[in-house]
């Protein structure tokens, strides 16, 4: 039973999934909705990605497969969605008062011009990186194991940046801020907190996540237009999982479903008649029951 | 008063958006006359658009009953009617795996039957959750009957769909075989001949007045027509009844103030159980005509993007409005339609040595998300209550309609202060 091939992948999809996470519960905390543009701003990274590897090309050397280039491509996409993001936030949904019903479901139509541009661009179909196919570490095969470098990449990636938030959220200034504010919000503005500036920094960084997320879905899987609504709901379990709010919550919710959805071959291997088909249902239900039990997530205070 | 006597002053007293709204649908209906006179638009199409504005209309009357009446964020439209379509499918195709061949009167109570049971059991787990949540867990529970739907082979046929359903009046006396026995009909708007208008009227030259036949094709569709005309009067009224009885004042008091409710006394769960139940049997019945209407089901029926399409519906027309609910459907089915026909335009302009063709080939589809997405955020930005707020429909009409019209009572006042 290739349980240790289970769990790396489960690594691997749980990396992409946390990237997402962290961004949509810092949202759903500070600007207080459910934002279902979420998993279209990780496609918009994706694509990107795609058009700035086609432009700057390989640029000379590789690390673990993947080119130079790669990187720069990584960083536009980053940056690419963090700045969409933030454009949508000043020009739709700040002036709005609707309430989080009435943001949510203008996020929905925010996902849909997404997708609709993208889908102008680049039709429907599928499309991969001009990156090389690469074969399996010749030396984990032995183990069972049959993952890629850009495999490895992934992971390290999604751990360099989500360490690099943990730095923030602790040691720096506007990590204390962002941190009080996804606590109490009204508190954090009457102790002089300037809260826009705050909450404009949490779509950046929030979206910035999920950019990276997309490029490393579209090298895992491939690209196309729905991948990342695909995917949103899957990210919302995680966020729940964790409690909503919670950065470290949504790492660990984003790593506990992950590996629940890459680890359903198991159940099949012991006899129990669900498949791989179902992974994603299953990974709904918990979440439906998670909301029913402990809606407030396993890092989430209780109220 | 009413519109047959006195429509200018019916139209004085309507609202600004009413108007609005009034007067595009009449320039509407006025310019698809003009297509089918003209031959352009062909009357079994016209039939079909017809059926199909009807189903999305009886689907959001469905959706406003939930969200529109008592608030509740339902976002697996598109699975119950999936399941209002594959119940029925399922019991009377001639490929069902697992019954078939039963008359569509008994798969329409089957599909009804079963989209209680299950909207019973989505709604016990998430209709005690947040407002937020239930959007969320109520995506996900549609995701997972979809994915049953596809995967379940046995039950459901998986990806090939269910083919070979019959027409809904199938086995009936006269209606089973009325499609073929009409004669052949010719309508000749102008004996003789046509009417050809060259140059003058707008700069453009057009004829109407060509021959109209209607055969086999056009009377089936008018029988359906018929049919979802029925499903739709039959749920507007019901609808129309039970929102204004305190049944119906309760869920609106629960989708204002859901304390306040409970304060006094109301069992919302119950209520809010009642509504979501109620809701889901009218989307599972647009389920039902749609079956009979395709003659096959397959699992991409149940794509959440219906769920979509219907949550615009109902944000367009106004939450809470029945008519605005029915207005929004047809709304809908002209977008839907409006842009598969952007696939078929290409623009050729001449520039001389060089010829520019621009073409929509393929752009259908990604036009119409946009389109959709534009109209929800332009909405949820400038007009959030919809085009059609509900207003004095949720007034009883003998509150107002029946005052004395003597001179002893404030008549104006009494009749709701038109004259402010």
């Amino acid at each position: 039973m290739p349980l240790l091939e289970y769990l790396a992948n489960g690594l691997i999809f749980s990396s992409i999934i946390v990237l997402g996470s962290i961004g949509l519960s810092l949202v759903y905390s500070i600007a207080d909705f459910a934002n279902f543009a979420h998993g279209d701003t990780m496609t918009i990274g994706a694509y990107t990605a795609l058009l700035t590897f086609g432009a700057v090309g390989g640029l000379g050397g590789a690390v673990l497969g993947l080119p130079y280039g790669f990187f720069v491509a990584l960083l536009a996409g980053i940056a690419v969605a963090a700045l969409v993001a933030v454009v949508t936030e000043r020009i739709v949904y700040k002036p709005m008062d609707v309430g989080s019903i009435g943001m949510l479901i203008t996020s929905i139509g925010i996902a849909f011009i997404y997708r609709a541009i993208i889908q102008l661009r680049f039709g429907a179909d599928f499309t991969r990186y001009d990156v090389q196919t690469l074969r399996p570490i010749e030396w984990l095969v032995q183990y069972d194991i049959r993952i890629t470098e850009h495999d490895v990449a992934i992971v390290l990636s999604a751990a360099i940046l989500v360490t690099g938030l943990h730095l923030l959220l602790q040691y720096t200034d506007l990590g204390r801020k962002m941190r009080a504010m996804a606590d109490n919000p009204e508190l954090a503005r009457v102790s002089g907190i300037r809260t826009e500036r705050v909450k404009l920094w949490t779509w950046v960084i929030g979206a910035g996540l999920a950019g990276s997320g997309g490029v490393f879905l579209g090298l895992f899987n491939q690209l196309r237009p729905r991948m990342g609504f695909s995917l949103l709901l899957l990210i919302f379990a995680a966020v729940i999982l964790g409690g909503i709010g919670s950065v470290y919550g949504a790492m660990l919710g984003g790593f506990l479903i992950g590996m629940i959805h890459e680890l359903m071959p198991i159940l099949t291997d012991y006899g129990i008649p669900i498949g791989t088909e179902y992974a994603e249902a299953v990974v709904f239900v918990i979440m439906v029951v998670v909301l029913l039990v402990r809606p407030n997530g396993i890092m989430g205070e209780a109220t | 008063m009413s519109w047959l006597t006195d429509p200018a002053g019916e139209f004085a007293d309507l609202t600004r958006a009413e108007q609005g709204v009034t007067l595009f649908v009449v320039a509407f209906a006025i310019y698809l006359l003009f297509g089918l006179l003209r031959g352009t638009l062909d009357p079994t199409y016209f039939m079909f658009l017809l059926g199909l504005a009807s189903m999305y209309a009886l689907l959001s009357l469905g959706l406003n009953s939930q969200w529109g009446f008592t608030g509740l964020i339902n976002f697996s439209v598109a699975a119950f009617f999936g399941i209002g379509a594959y119940g029925t499918a399922l019991m009377t195709a001639s490929s069902s795996p697992i019954a078939g061949g039963f008359n569509p009167i008994v798969g329409l109570v089957v599909a009804l039957v079963v989209a209680a049971v299950i909207a019973v059991a989505i709604g016990i787990p998430t209709l005690r959750l947040r407002a937020d949540y239930l959007a969320i867990a109520s995506l996900g529970l549609a995701e997972v009957i979809r994915r049953i739907v596809l995967n379940e082979q046995g039950l459901t046929n998986g990806s090939a769909g269910v083919r070979g359903i019959p027409s809904f009046f199938e086995g009936w006396p006269v209606l089973a075989t009325f499609p073929q026995s009409m004669p052949e009909t010719t309508i000749d708007p102008v004996p003789g001949g046509s009417v050809t208008v060259a140059e003058p009227v707008f700069g453009i030259g057009f004829t109407v007045g060509q021959e109209i036949v209607l055969r086999t094709p056009f009377w089936r569709a008018l029988l359906n027509v018929s049919l979802v005309f029925v499903f739709l009067g039959v749920s507007y009224g019901v609808l129309r009844r039970v929102h204004r009885s305190p049944w119906g004042r309760v869920l609106r008091t629960i989708r204002a103030d859901e304390d306040l409710a409970r304060a006094l006394g109301k069992d919302t769960y119950s209520f809010k159980m009642q509504s979501f139940v109620l809701g889901s049997l009218v989307m599972a019945l647009a389920g039902v005509f749609y079956a009979h209407l395709n003659l096959y089901v397959s699992p991409g029926d149940l794509d959440p993007i219906t769920t979509f399409y219907v949550w615009v519906a109902v944000i367009l027309g106004g939450s809470g409005s029945n008519r605005g609910a029915l207005f929004g459907g047809f709304v809908v089915v002209a977008i839907r339609e409006g842009t598969r026909f952007l696939n078929q335009i290409s623009l050729s302009l001449d520039l001389g040595a060089t010829e520019v063709v621009f073409s929509f080939e393929g752009l259908g589809g990604p036009m119409r998300l946009l389109l959709i997405g534009l109209i929800i955020v332009v909405l949820m930005r400038f007009r959030p209550e919809g085009l059609l707020p509900p207003q004095r429909e949720l007034i009883w009409p003998g509150t107002v309609d029946e005052v004395p019209e003597g001179p002893d009572v404030g008549v104006r006042e009494a009749r709701g202060g038109s004259d402010e």
